[in-house]
């Protein structure tokens, strides 16, 4: 099974301290993998030189085969690449649906001249994203809010609008920065099925998350991190079950 | 008559100014001051190309428009890619780099200003011709500005501006948004400085210092920043009231300061009691009229 993304050798120093240590993962279709590490392992980070936020020291990312080198963020999103943020990122002075709007990776209305000089396409494209974003926001079960300021919803939910807006792009394969921190209740168990819901429409999904039973119950494979290196790959079960790595984890 | 049609006019100019300045500090949240410089870059092409090679006015006026559209790259290119606070440092010196520039070069009559401009409307049709024309063009500045930030590129721009690395994620690319935002709104401003140079027939370094910043800036703080009204009732507001005072029999040596004082005292007041300005901005884009939308956001199958 070839992987949707792959990462080789990477490696990453700010100065003295090593973010990422000789990098190797691999993501597949269909399937959630969760990153697992104590704060400071280097998750986020590894987050980041994917997505192009963060320029590797050496090392190389692929994304369905295709050399993610010298590509910047957003053309790395364009090939398939969508993230969430640990702390959100929403569009604070756009409301609900919006923000999911802005996801759309075929959004021509980011061109002057098509606005101006071709309404009837642009319009076309508007009309079928309207129609998309609402089914992503019903899937989320936030349809009900979509003309909210995000501001004005509960913490979990505006996680929820996250998500939303990376499912938006038909991304091949989907990055989540904690999307479970600061959330319970009701957006916990969407938020789950969400995730499941995606990896089953053939997504390659990657998780950092602290809650280890979200991790144990929707990944089906982990990875332990510790100051920039993978130290283990496999069941999330045997990871946290680890006594080695469990000390590790909580520093003792 | 004559003195109403001149602040009509002048009205008719700022209020394209005020808009297109709004355009990129208001809805694109860029923070840059040398709108002015582009007000003079087109005043003074459309100016030289019309008296020294004596082409029509009617081609000047969008050469000049285009060539502040062009020039905008000039402080966009460098400064965007580092982004933030470069920009508004960048601005600055382009701003006084160019007044210095048409101050010591000689085909644009140097400190003394052009002269002699040709005119354009007013001696075959009058000039209510050009009152016409300057309005005109003003509405459609206005129209189309609203037209583009209800439209999915207004949504875009308001995402920019809310978070640039969230943008870029969303497979946005911010920076060519950003060159284009401020593109638009220089030619805009070279347009009205095209408009302005062909009525007066005189332009001026010295009209094009940073005092023309703080006048542009006073229009669209106090009318409303991030609204489409809020700078056209600001230039109207800005242009009329110091003007109006002068209906009131004062010997010109109080008169000057008394405008001056009118102006810094509109602008601290508003600093305390309508920091919003007379429009307030709404929290929440206004806008979506490209999508087949009604108000509940229900879809409009009719659009279809």
């Amino acid at each position: 099974m070839s992987a949707v993304l792959e990462i080789k050798g990477l490696n990453k120093a700010f100065g003295g301290i090593r973010v990422a240590d000789e990098i190797n993962l691999s993501l597949h279709a269909g399937r959630v993998l969760g990153l697992i590490g104590p704060n400071g392992a280097g998750k986020t980070s590894l987050f980041n030189l994917v997505c192009g936020v963060v320029k590797p020291d050496s090392g190389e990312v692929f994304l369905d085969g295709a050399p993610l080198a010298g590509l910047k963020t957003f053309e790395r999103a364009r090939l398939g690449l969508a993230r969430t943020w640990q702390n959100i990122r929403l569009f604070p002075s756009l409301s609900v649906l919006d923000n999911v709007l802005i996801g759309a990776n075929d959004y021509p209305g980011t061109k002057l001249t098509n606005v101006l000089f071709r309404p009837g396409m642009v319009r076309a494209a508007a009309y079928r994203n309207l129609e998309k974003a609402h089914g992503i926001l019903a899937r989320c079960g936030l349809s009900d809010t979509h003309d909210k300021l995000v501001s004005d919803l509960p913490y979990g939910r505006q996680k929820l609008v996250g998500v939303a807006r990376a499912l938006m792009s038909d991304a091949k394969c989907l990055l989540l920065d904690e999307p479970m921190a600061g959330v319970e209740g009701h957006s916990y168990a969407a938020i789950q099925a969400v995730v499941r819901e995606v990896a089953a429409s053939g997504i390659a999904v990657g998780v950092v998350e602290h809650n280890v039973a979200f991790v144990r119950d929707l990944c089906d494979e982990g990875v332990f991190m510790f100051s920039g290196k993978i130290l283990a790959r496999g069941a999330v079960a045997d990871l946290i079950s680890d006594r080695q790595l469990t000390e590790l984890y909580f520093g003792t | 008559m004559d003195f109403f049609y001149v602040i009509v006019i002048m009205v008719g100019i700022y209020v394209i100014l005020a808009t297109s300045f709004n355009f990129v500090i208001g809805y694109g949240g860029l923070i840059s001051v040398a709108h002015p410089a582009f007000f003079a870059l087109g005043a003074y092409a459309s100016g030289i190309l019309a008296r020294d090679l004596g082409w029509p006015v009617l081609l000047t006026m969008p050469i000049g428009a285009l060539f502040a559209f062009a020039s905008s790259l000039l402080i966009s290119l460098p400064s965007l890619r580092v982004s933030g606070d470069y920009l508004m440092i960048a601005s600055i010196g382009f701003q006084l780099g160019l007044v210095e520039v048409i101050k010591h070069v000689s085909f644009t009559g140097g400190p003394g200003g052009l002269t002699a401009i040709p005119q354009f409307l007013v001696r075959d049709y009058g000039t209510v011709s050009y009152v016409i024309f300057t309005l005109v063009i003003a509405v459609a500045v206005v129209l189309v500005t609203r037209r583009i930030v209800n439209s999915d590129y207004g949504r875009a721009i308001s995402a920019l501006r809310d978070d640039e690395l969230a943008f870029a994620t969303l497979g946005k690319n911010a920076m060519w948004l950003k060159i284009w935002v401020i593109a638009l709104a220089s030619g805009l401003a070279g347009l009205a400085g095209a408009i302005y140079a062909h009525y007066f027939r005189f332009v001026a370094p010295e009209q094009f210092e940073v005092l023309q910043s703080a006048a542009m800036l006073t229009m669209v703080v106090v009318g409303g920043m991030r609204t489409i009204w809020g700078p056209v009732i600001g230039a109207i507001l800005l242009q009329t009231l110091p003007q109006a005072i002068t209906f009131i029999n004062l010997p010109p040596s109080i008169l000057g300061p008394l405008q001056g004082l009118l102006f810094t005292g509109v602008v601290l007041l508003f600093m305390f009691f309508r920091p919003a300005g007379l429009i307030p901005a709404p929290a929440i884009w206004q806008g979506g009229t490209s999508a087949p939308i009604d108000r509940k956001g229900k879809l409009d199958v009719r659009g279809a």
